[in-house]
């Protein structure tokens, strides 16, 4: 399953549109302590996090994380995005809650990442 | 960071990288104002004007292996998660001082941690050099310095399991008689 699919199984936006969504999901992870998702993370993992500072796309620049997926319609700066773009982490926004998206990652096989 | 010790620890890491021979790690309790704050002050080789105003942009670091640094903007994060705020400076051949303010009382903020361990593991990796912890509750303060250790010890280096058994039995006594509680 890729980026653009994941995105239609949870009925997700993507915010930073423009970036591509061929990426495949390997993994699935939430969390939202920065330097807990930088130990436990994996490259092609899709993070969950209500978090939504600058900080969040560089940890997942730096594990080459399939995607970043804001719950509850949590907003996020442009910058923030625009960065995400340049970085080509696409992040998804969805009304759903962690546990929600969570639930729909498991239901697919989307299992957790391993180091 | 689940403890705020560990950004403490973290942290020294830009220090000892900055050549530094000297950081003071002072924390702070003020009931009164709500406050805990933390202050990192080395003397290390600092940094320009240029590069101190980006960094605490996590896509701002000195590595060559990577493009991101995260220790400082974490520790920034954190403490405005908490209603607290951050500020660094530095100088060029003189050093860098930030601190960190965090609501005391906030949700959000992250517990002291275990500060004599990390006192313990900087030494530990650094007999050498000069760590100055002061620890501050309210008007009282507990005082730490690897060179007043070394005066008293004479020759013996202070990464000798039995001087650094004492030192962290020492810091522990020594901030819990404060009763900081954080």
């Amino acid at each position: 399953m890729n980026v653009a699919e994941l995105a239609q199984i949870l009925d997700a936006k993507v915010l930073n549109p423009g970036v591509d969504l061929n990426r495949e999901v390997e993994s699935g992870y939430v969390c939202d302590l920065l330097s807990w998702v930088m130990a436990k993370g994996a490259p092609g993992c899709a993070w969950i996090t209500v978090m939504n500072h600058m900080n969040v796309i560089a940890v997942a620049t730096l594990l080459d994380m399939a995607c970043v997926i804001l719950p509850e319609n949590i907003a996020i700066e442009q910058a923030t995005l625009d960065k995400a773009t340049e970085e080509e982490i696409p992040v998804l926004g969805s009304g759903k809650t962690s546990y929600e998206l969570a639930g729909l990652l498991y239901a697919q096989g989307v299992p957790n990442p391993v180091k | 960071m689940r403890e705020l010790s560990l950004h403490i620890l973290d942290l020294a890491q830009n220090s000892l990288t900055a050549n530094a021979t000297r950081l003071d790690i002072l924390i702070r309790i003020d009931h009164e104002k709500d406050n805990l704050s933390i202050t990192l002050a080395d003397n290390g080789k600092g940094m320009a004007p240029d590069f101190l105003k980006s960094v605490t942009s996590p896509f701002t670091t000195t590595r060559t292996t990577r493009k991101v640094g995260l220790g400082i903007p974490m520790f920034k994060a954190n403490a405005e998660l908490t209603g607290g705020s951050f500020d660094i400076e530095s100088e060029v051949g003189v050093g860098t001082r930030m601190t960190a303010n965090f609501v005391l009382s906030s949700i959000d903020r992250p517990p002291l941690g275990d500060m004599p361990s990390t006192m313990v593991s900087l030494v530990v990796a650094n007999p050498e050099f000069h760590f100055h912890l002061e620890y501050a509750v309210d008007k009282e303060a507990f005082v730490f310095d690897t060179e007043e250790i070394r005066q008293v010890l004479g020759g013996v280096p202070l990464d000798t399991p039995e001087v650094l058994s004492w030192i962290e039995g020492y810091i522990q006594e020594g901030m819990e008689s404060l009763h900081g509680g954080a």
